[in-house]
């Protein structure tokens, strides 16, 4: 392992800068099987420690997905794995009990515009801060003394539509009632700044906003790039505004091929894009050339080439991204999503060190 | 008298108040709900494929879509019902087991209805017998299978072996889902893939006979 010379916040400033810098910046997310299996195969702590062996680079201080209902939670049946629950969003949604994943959604209750106005919108708009500002303190303390880029993160708001009205319930309200699809996206962008203002008020002065909105899907965005422009875009912007002049960076979330919105990701303020999905024809080789001095890049390695546990394919896959990534000066390492279950810890090890292999400027 | 082209418009731009008003026009006028369904709606729901193929239009506008055929559906199936008019293929639809993703499914049972295909969606986390099930219950021409996780495509895998191993004459198995390949359909002996909700109905009649 080489030393390194900067701190990881130096590190991903001056790589969202496009400034020299020493190593390319790491960070990486994983499947809670992934976890497990790797603890089956010999890793002795969790994932903050894989974290830790990667040498990861960013620090997250709080989650925000404001609900309407933040304490409700009636559980409508139960089994030996599940517990099917009324949740803070109000709908019915079945969760595993005992191991973290994504909740099945069953039903939606805000189905109407009538029921937002009367009922949703008015809860949101009451509802406490809905994450610990203590607790977003004591991390940007860790997280300052442990050198990383420390960033607020937290959903927009085409991913707050899916969960409070349902994916094909506000895709069609995109064309029947956009006003308040609008509407919907302003109040959570409303009360997702306020929330990080509660934090910024404990004293907190994070480097960046890391946020997350699946816009799209493997063969384009989920709506037209005219209809993301006209109702959800100008919160985005809203968002970028507030972070930069608070002098913060901006790192946005999305899967899937996002090729057709780049150019209003940039205009809206973004500084770089995550995760960069390759499985969905996302490839920084023909990306970075175009677009790496306007938006930087960070993911992109393919976890379909991780999940073959061939080390010569994966290390051809980080060798020539990383090239690509690195000419700009604008690239940070992360999967291309999150690292599944059919990558042995041995493997994942061996990446780490290809990671130091390439990523070194 | 309104054209059954008009009909086809209609429900191609997803305006579900027109769809309505022109199907209820065209039987008035003496139009048999067998055509209002094969060259009205259908020719208007094979755009919608064509277009959505080709990123022109995206997932909301293909919903609307689907929900103006839905609606006209409901004042014409009573009537061929009664007609004794059936579907001439039946379609079973289902996400793999393990596997909660829906959207894409959805699609594809919308545009296979829209194919006039009897369709029967078993919803997700379907397991390989819930699928030969169905298959034998409703005497099925076809069944997809969808998958979006790397981790349920073994499961997909599986099924497809159940369901190619049971016997059921002439049942095609079809699969797509996001990380789906045809070299994995021909790897797990699948009889086709479809990258989308329009390649899908092009897919569903070349397998049952038609021309696509
Ligand atoms: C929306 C989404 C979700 C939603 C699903 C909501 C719902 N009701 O379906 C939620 C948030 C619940 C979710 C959960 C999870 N997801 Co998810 N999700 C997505 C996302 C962003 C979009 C999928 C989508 O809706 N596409 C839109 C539709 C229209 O497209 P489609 O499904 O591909 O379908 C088209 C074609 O594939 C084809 N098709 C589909 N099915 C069929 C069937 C047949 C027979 C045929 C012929 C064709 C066909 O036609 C369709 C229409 O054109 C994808 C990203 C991506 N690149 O796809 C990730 C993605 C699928 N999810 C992923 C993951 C990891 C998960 C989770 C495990 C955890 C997580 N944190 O996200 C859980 C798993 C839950 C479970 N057990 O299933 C990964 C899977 C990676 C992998 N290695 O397997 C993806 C690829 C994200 C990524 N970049 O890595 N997800």
């Amino acid at each position: 392992m080489k030393p390194s010379s900067l701190t990881g916040r130096q590190r991903v400033n001056r790589m969202l800068a496009r400034r020299d810098h020493d190593r390319v910046p790491r960070c990486d997310t994983f499947w809670a099987d992934t976890i497990a299996r790797w603890q089956r195969e010999g890793l002795q702590w969790d994932q903050n420690d894989v974290l830790r062996l990667l040498e990861c680079d960013f620090q997250g201080l709080c989650w925000s997905w404001p609900a309407p209902f933040p304490l409700q939670r009636d559980v409508l049946a139960s089994d030996a794995e599940t517990e099917t629950v009324r949740d803070g969003w109000g709908g019915v949604a079945r969760y595993w009990k005992g191991r973290s994943g994504t909740p099945e959604h069953i039903s939606f209750d805000c189905d109407s515009r009538e029921k937002w106005e009367r009922i949703y919108k008015p809860a949101m708009l009451a509802a406490p801060i809905q994450v610990d500002t203590r607790m977003a303190l004591l991390r940007y303390r860790e997280g300052r003394k442990l050198g990383r880029w420390t960033h607020l993160s937290g959903v927009e708001g085409f991913e707050a539509l899916r969960r409070l009205i349902g994916d094909e319930a506000f895709l069609m309200a995109m064309i029947d009632d956009p006003d308040w699809v609008r509407d919907i996206v302003k109040v959570h962008t409303d009360i997702v700044l306020r929330t990080y203002e509660a934090i910024l008020a404990e004293g907190v002065a994070p480097d960046g906003l890391w946020i997350y909105g699946d816009l799209a899907y493997n063969h384009a965005t989920i709506c037209s790039p005219a209809m993301y422009r006209a109702l959800v875009w100008p919160e985005h912007k809203r968002m970028a505004d507030w972070a930069h002049a608070r002098g913060m960076r901006v790192i946005y979330h999305t899967d899937g091929r996002v090729g057709a919105v780049l150019d209003l990701f940039i205009e809206a303020g973004f500084d770089c894009l995550q995760p960069i999905e390759a499985k969905a024809g996302m490839d920084i080789r023909v990306l970075a050339p175009a677009y790496g001095s306007r938006l930087a890049m960070f993911g992109n390695i393919d976890v379909m080439k991780m999940a073959t546990n061939d080390l010569g394919l994966i290390e051809e896959e980080i060798r020539s991204k990383f090239a690509a990534g690195m000419a700009t000066r604008g690239y940070a390492y992360h999967s291309d999503h999150s690292v599944p279950p059919q990558v042995s810890w041995e493997t994942y090890r061996a990446i780490i060190g290809l990671i130091d292999r390439h990523g070194a400027y | 008298m309104p054209l059954l082209s008009d009909l086809t418009a209609a429900v191609a731009a997803g305006k579900r108040t027109d769809t309505v008003r022109l199907t209820q026009e065209l039987l008035a006028a003496g139009t048999s709900p067998q055509d209002v369904v094969e060259k009205g709606l259908v020719p208007g729901m094979a755009i919608v494929g064509d277009r959505f193929k080709r990123n022109e239009i995206f997932v909301p506008e293909m919903l609307v879509a689907a929900r103006a055929m839905k609606e006209a559906l409901k004042l014409l199936e009573p009537l061929l019902a009664a007609a004794g008019i059936k579907p001439k293929y039946t379609a079973i639809i289902g996400t793999v087991q393990g596997d909660l993703h829906d959207i894409g499914k959805n699609l594809i049972s919308m545009m296979w209805r829209g194919a006039n295909f009897a369709v029967i969606d078993l919803g997700t986390n379907v397991t390989a017998e819930k699928y030969l099930a169905a298959a034998k219950e409703h005497k099925a021409n076809i069944v997809g299978l969808s998958a979006l996780l790397t981790t349920t495509m073994p499961s997909m895998k599986e099924t497809v072996r159940i369901l190619k191993s049971s016997g059921l004459d002439g049942l095609k198995v079809v699969i797509g889902g996001a990380p789906i390949t045809q070299e994995f359909a021909n790897d797990i002996g699948a009889d086709g893939y479809a990258a989308d909700a329009g390649s899908a109905v092009d897919l569903a009649k070349r397998l049952v006979g038609e021309a696509a």
